[in-house]
């Protein structure tokens, strides 16, 4: 059996899209976290100087959504051919998009401007793309962004949308009723519970 | 725009090759490392650049699945978004993408760090002032480019091919040359690569290939 090593921060950030296939599917793995103190003694060691990175078998892999497209597609959460993998792939990038969007937010101290850029984010960025998506999920017709079953783009999308309404309120999606019925279904899902009700609580 | 000529529909037809129409500016940006890709591989497609940003923008945005481009439709029918996916699928399909899973996702993980680098040159891509641009510029060397290119340096000697992944070209080799040709060496010279011999030996080998060659040749001369 492949032995994983997921090495990331004790955060969910980049690192959890990684986590929750790999719980999604059952898949048992050493879920390596180190405190934000300790970055220096690992950080030589990365492939680039970055983590997320995964071992498989000692080898590493760097890059989120790289470790997670290979994750799920060794483990049947990718899409049934190569054209759903593909709408996978794209939905995710759109995600990675979106993430690296909302670091001048988190970063932001100064409480008063850090929600102007939220503000102007969710208007200029996150709402044009969830009124895209809607038409998206509307036209697949099966709750799921790709085919008929979950894949990853589900659990990327859960794994930003749902923080983004705990952190800053459901107003965020509540003009995206489809997307909303999926992130609940997701969060819903038993294996996705047990592991969220059980992980370590971290801000990000 | 490049419509195929009559033998080559044939030959597509013959081969049950699928239709692409690559929807991009008239710029390299994001969408050059999906042409380099088809050119590499030899693959015919329609290149349709000619979109005025004020014009036919307007217009063709809202038939873009997620408003943005690079867009590739395939067959007439189907739309596949987001840069690095289009161009993944097409290494894929065009025998580009690596050997195996494993290989796969070692150049995935590359040109992961391209985006990333082109993420890390917006600012200064778009900075009007020429002083404060070349400052920028300067900045994302010193910060992110040349401490990136001594992990990469070390992977290639490591990998002992000359490529990044495996024993032959993939689209993560593409990557790199897009990036470090235009805008990289542009802005900032043939130095940058100066602490990276490897890459910049593989750079050489990308852009002699013969299909990359004659394409740069002959491609549009754009700003960006």
């Amino acid at each position: 059996m492949v032995h994983y090593k997921l090495i990331y921060f004790n955060l969910r950030g980049r690192g959890e899209l990684a986590r929750l296939v790999l719980h999604h599917q059952e898949v048992a793995f050493e879920d390596f976290r180190f405190e934000r103190e300790e970055w220096p003694k690992y950080k030589a060691g990365t492939p680039f100087g970055q983590v997320p990175v995964l071992e498989v078998d000692g080898k590493p892999l760097a890059q989120s959504n790289a470790i997670a497209r290979y994750l799920a597609r060794q483990h049947g959460l990718a899409g049934q051919n190569e054209w759903e993998q593909s709408q996978a792939d794209m939905y995710v990038d759109c995600i990675y998009d979106l993430i690296s969007g909302t670091r001048p937010i988190i970063y932001e101290t100064d409480k008063e401007k850090q929600k102007e850029i939220l503000q102007k984010f969710l208007k200029e960025t996150v709402n044009p793309h969830l009124e895209k998506l809607e038409q998206q999920l509307i036209k697949n017709g099966t709750g799921f962004l790709v085919g008929k079953s979950i894949t990853w783009a589900d659990l990327a999308y859960y794994s930003f949308f749902s923080p983004m309404t705990e952190r800053f309120g459901d107003s965020v999606i509540d003009n995206s009723p489809h997307l909303k019925k999926l992130v609940e279904h997701v969060a819903n899902i038993p294996q996705i519970k047990k592991y969220v009700e059980t992980r370590p609580k971290t801000t990000l | 725009m490049v419509f195929p000529s009559r033998p080559v529909k044939l030959l597509r037809e013959s081969l049950k090759m699928p239709g692409y129409k690559l929807y991009y500016f008239d710029v390299r940006g994001r969408g050059e490392l999906c042409r380099l890709i088809l050119h590499c591989a030899g693959v015919p497609f329609e290149d349709f650049r000619d979109i005025d940003y004020f014009k036919d923008w307007p217009t063709i945005k809202t038939r873009m699945p997620f408003g943005q481009v690079p867009v590739l439709e395939v067959d007439g029918v189907k739309m596949l978004a987001q840069s690095m996916t289009i161009a993944r699928y097409l290494a894929r399909r065009h025998g580009l993408a690596g050997q195996n899973d494993w290989e796969q996702s070692q150049a995935d993980m590359y040109c992961d760090c391209v985006y990333d680098l082109h993420n890390a040159t917006v600012d200064a891509t778009w900075e009007e002032d020429p002083v404060k641009q070349k400052d920028l510029f300067n900045k994302v060397n010193q910060d992110t480019i040349q401490p990136h290119l001594e992990k990469v340096e070390q992977h290639l000697v490591k990998n002992g091919s000359g490529h990044l992944v495996g024993q032959g070209l993939t689209w993560a080799d593409i990557a790199y040359y897009a990036y470090f040709t235009t805008p990289i060496m542009t802005r900032l010279g043939g130095e940058v690569l100066t602490k990276a011999p490897h890459l910049k030996k593989l750079i050489e080998t990308v852009g002699n290939n013969p299909n990359i060659q004659k394409y740069v040749e002959t491609r549009p001369v754009t700003s960006g």
